[in-house]
């Protein structure tokens, strides 16, 4: 098998913008800039002129983690009513032990695996808003799912999800890597009009694989793929007429379907090279613990540590879905999540990065007060949600829901969960809520 | 109207564009056979195929209906024992689960191999505009059912497959139909018959899909047959206001009335220009099929005709400039390659992280489609799946048995005098792979890559050489 060549060097293009500007302005372009570039470029200082743009976040921006507790999170058995009754009443086998409980106030505390974040509690860096949920609540798992991604009400079926609105409206032109979300599919959150955000389980899976991948370096066939996605002057049998504007029907601002490839192409080898390099150069400051979401923290905390551009970051913790044998499964989760935290706060304090970062949680709905014959719970509605951060105003938010008054044996909702969106993307992103959201949504002062 | 296609321009390529569009590409051996038809006699061996879709070969476990009645009594009998009860519910969730991977392989496969591509192209087409999720409807049976009514209606006349629709077991389950109260009616049917199945936003007002939803009472499911049945007792059969009529509408009625309305030919075109001509397909090419499908009374077949045989659907707008589709990628890069489907643990995996998994769309909208199946996570994954579909598991010895594929037989696509022949050799597997010729660079691109293992003309590189082919945008495009 023949070595790479030594005079094999790949260039690290950090952003499109700059690598339109160099062609642009710079040096010489051994090729002329083709037709879809320059309009892209043009197209993109017209946007940024007059509208909500933001710059890519730069070394020093602000950066939302979103953490999905996928499976509806039994939120009464994670912020604990201890001091109600009803509580202990109706989960005769679940009710947590009271002496247990980390407590918050008189009336609920935290689960007792929550050590780490009850200090975080204490120490000011955790706000709890209790009993969010929304108008009439739903209790399927796709539709509940649904309806959290896109921020719509229970009644409207919306395509794009609440960060993929984001990214549009506001980081038009920002690189590909603005959202990442660490998994295998994209989340429906970051569903945008232009497809926007990198979904990656492993970097080494977000580049091109050849059969004689070993280790980092570039095999002969990725060199040429690069110069296969390279823009060219022409595609395939480019038809007569060229393509933006001749094609009926299709906008000026839409590129045609080769071009919008190319131009993904391009996207994705920026955005590989920058995510191998930088976990080639970032080690893990702290240990963490196995497990999953610990894996997709500490990925995070690795991108951020070494510089990625990147606003939102998207993680899902699995398995809240506890039907049947809840305690053992629910305690674990907890304990996953307060570990996989901890780490993930120790890394990034160490980096100096906590203050920069703010980290929420939801899930698609709550559970049931009452527990069911299988030593579980049903799927309910109103739940907590918890937003931490260096930046964050901590302290209890919302009421805790009645136990008692319920909507069809689930808690009711008194916070929109919207109005948790809202202040996130206006406080802590900077970004105009109303636009994003479809409506405004009043201020929670967590920020 | 749309003008014939002349005969003098039915070409190679154009034979290609027929066979990519209406079907899932072919090999340039297929491509011949079809181009050496007229156009008219092409187009209609499509529509027409020799083999009409048979019944299934063998039986399967999901094309038997069970009676669920005694299914769900049994489980009732077991609430004193909730362990039990628990374990028999976890082993119904995964037979459920099995089956839908069996149902899902099975399709995959009539698509890889059928000889009639255009019925399993509408098969594909109307599960994605009547969509509808198997994670609610939970049963394969039924899921089955549904699909074999596009395979057997697909073609015909719509208003008989909206009927037919409007009455599936599925569907009545994904949209809430089968337990529609005469008290309270559900409404979500309703809705989405008009918002998203025949005739669009802004064509009906919230009070007929409130007075329709009365008429749609009654509809449910036998559980002991898995059919449809009526419930005589549960249905509204007042008077109802129904776009600017009045009756006792029964639901076939409301049918009626909704087709006769001028949005829905001009709605139901608009879908299929979509999925057959461009993501933004022309105004004049829509109004023509709208016309046509009115003119037709809604018979698909001389429609799709119309469409296939006019030289806009040749057009250098069109040709080439559509994304493929998950499915189409899988199912024609397996075609082109003359190899058979991955083993159905990869095949679904794949479809799921391409954004495609059949029988379960993301909502009740379907799939959008066009540039929203790229990203740079997909292309990645599309790049690297093909290497997976050339080289399959061949480097990797551990492979586990579920997931071992052979490589691709290069003997099939790469002719042996053909090796030493760059220049030809790229011409030639160009024309199976993108059924026209690179552009300048490109062909310098893959020639400097000959070049550059030369004097290797070995098995490794010809595999190679394809992975570069496929890993393009050009070939993401058909």
């Amino acid at each position: 098998m023949p070595s790479p060549p030594n005079e094999m060097r790949y260039q690290t293009l950090h952003t499109r913008r700059r690598f339109l500007r160099t062609s642009v302005l710079g040096a010489a372009a051994s090729w002329t800039l083709p037709v879809f570039l320059e309009k892209t470029f043009f197209a993109l200082d017209a946007m940024a002129a007059d509208s909500l743009v933001q710059t890519p976040t730069g070394k020093d921006g602000t950066i939302l983690v979103v953490l999905q507790m996928a499976g509806g999170n039994d939120g009464l058995n994670m912020v604990v009513p201890f001091a109600d009754d009803t509580y202990h009443r109706a989960r005769p086998k679940l009710a947590l032990p009271v002496n247990k409980i980390l407590r918050l106030n008189s009336y609920a505390g935290l689960n007792p695996k929550l050590t780490n974040l009850k200090s975080l509690f204490d120490e000011g860096h955790l706000a709890i808003i209790q009993g969010v949920g929304y108008p009439n609540p739903n209790r399927s798992h796709f539709r509940a799912t649904e309806i959290w991604q896109t921020a719509s009400d229970a009644d409207q079926t919306e395509r794009e999800g609440w960060l993929g609105r984001y990214f549009d409206n506001c980081c038009a032109g920002a690189d590909p890597t603005v959202g990442v979300a660490i998994g295998s599919e994209m989340p429906q959150s970051f569903t945008a009009r232009t497809p926007t955000g990198i979904v990656l389980s492993r970097p080494d899976q977000y580049r091109f694989n050849t059969s004689d991948q070993s280790g980092p370096r570039m095999s002969e066939e990725e060199m040429f793929y690069r110069q296969l996605t390279q823009p060219s002057d022409a595609s395939i049998a480019a038809p007569e007429g060229g393509s933006i504007g001749a094609i009926a029907g299709t906008t000026e601002s839409d590129l045609s379907p080769a071009d919008f490839l190319q131009r993904t192409a391009l996207d994705a080898q920026i955005s590989s090279d920058k995510i191998l390099e930088i976990e080639r150069k970032s080690k893990a400051s702290v240990p963490y613990p196995k497990g999953q979401l610990a894996n997709s923290l500490n990925l995070i905390a690795r991108m951020i540590g070494g510089g990625l551009t990147t606003r939102v970051y998207y993680a899902s913790q699995g398995g809240f879905d506890t039907h049947a044998g809840q305690m053992n499964a629910h305690n674990l989760l907890m304990t996953e999540l307060n570990d996989g935290l901890a780490a993930f706060v120790a890394d990034l304090k160490l980096q100096g990065n906590f203050e920069r970062v703010l980290l929420l949680t939801f899930s698609e709905f709550g559970r049931r007060v009452e527990e069911n014959a299988n030593g579980g719970t049903d799927h309910g509605a109103a739940a907590p949600m918890f937003v931490l951060g260096g930046g964050v105003k901590p302290g209890l938010f919302g009421k805790y829901p009645s136990l008692t008054d319920l909507d069809n044996g689930d808690l009711k909702f008194n916070t929109d969960f919207r109005r948790v969106y809202g202040t996130v993307l206006d406080d802590w992103l900077r970004a105009p809520s109303e636009s994003v959201l479809g409506r405004k949504f009043a201020r929670l002062p967590i920020v | 109207m749309l003008t014939p296609l002349p005969v003098q321009k039915w070409s190679f390529e154009n034979a290609a564009h027929l066979l990519n569009r209406a079907g899932f590409g072919g090999t340039p051996d297929e491509i011949e056979t079809l181009h050496q038809l007229d156009p008219e006699a092409a187009v209609e061996g499509l529509l027409h195929p020799p083999n009409a879709p048979e019944e299934l070969g063998e039986s399967r476990s999901w094309t038997e209906p069970e009676n669920l009645r005694s299914q769900l009594l049994k489980l009732g009998q077991l609430k004193g024992n909730p362990a039990e009860m628990r374990k028999t519910l976890d082993a119904m969730e995964i037979a459920q689960r099995d089956e839908m991977i069996d149902l899902r392989n099975w399709w995959l496969g009539r698509m890889r191999s059928t000889p009639a591509p255009l019925v399993e192209k509408m098969t594909l087409f109307w599960h994605g505009h009547f969509a509808t999720g198997a994670p609610k409807v939970r049963n394969a049976y039924w899921m089955w059912r549904q699909n074999e009514t596009f395979r057997r209606y697909g073609l015909g006349n719509f208003k008989t497959l909206l009927r037919k629709i409007s009455r599936d077991p599925a569907m009545m389950i994904y949209l809430d139909v089968a337990q529609s109260r005469k008290e309270h009616p559900n409404e979500n049917w309703a809705r989405e018959l008009m918002e998203l199945f025949t005739l669009g936003i802004g064509h009906y007002s919230e009070e007929d899909i409130r007075e329709s939803a009365r008429a749609f009472t009654g509809y449910r499911i036998n559980l002991t047959n898995q059919q449809f049945r009526f419930e005589p007792g549960q249905e509204d059969t007042g008077w109802k206001k129904f776009l600017g009529h009045r009756g006792n509408f029964s639901g076939d009625d409301i049918l009626d009335l909704i087709v006769e309305q001028p949005a829905c030919p001009e709605w139901i075109s608009r879908k299929l220009c979509r999925f057959f001509v461009a993501d933004e397909p022309s105004p004049s090419i829509v109004d023509a099929v709208a016309n046509s499908l009115q003119q037709e009374n809604f018979e698909i077949r001389p429609v799709l005709q119309e469409l296939f045989r006019s030289a806009e659907f040749y057009s250098d707008r069109v040709v080439r400039m559509q994304i493929k589709s998950p499915v189409q990628f899988l199912i024609q890069s397996c075609r082109l390659l003359e190899t058979t489907l991955p083993p159905r643990a990869i095949a679904q995996t794949a479809l799921q992280r391409m954004g495609q998994f059949i029988f379960a769309p993301p909502n009740v909208k379907g799939w959008d489609g066009g540039k929203s199946w790229i990203s740079t996570s997909s292309l990645f994954f599309r790049d690297n799946f093909a290497n997976y579909l050339i080289a399959g598991t061949a480097g990797h010895p551990n492979a586990p048995a579920a997931l071992r594929r052979t490589p691709v037989d290069l003997a099939r696509i790469i002719p042996a005098e053909l090796r030493d022949k760059p220049g030809e050799l790229i011409a030639h597997l160009a024309r199976r792979l993108f059924q026209t010729q690179p552009n300048e660079n490109q062909t310098q691109i893959f020639l400097a890559y000959l070049q550059r293992r030369a004097p290797d003309r070995g098995d490794e590189t010809m595999r190679r050489l394809l992975h570069l082919m496929m890993s393009t945008p050009q070939y993401q495009l058909t």
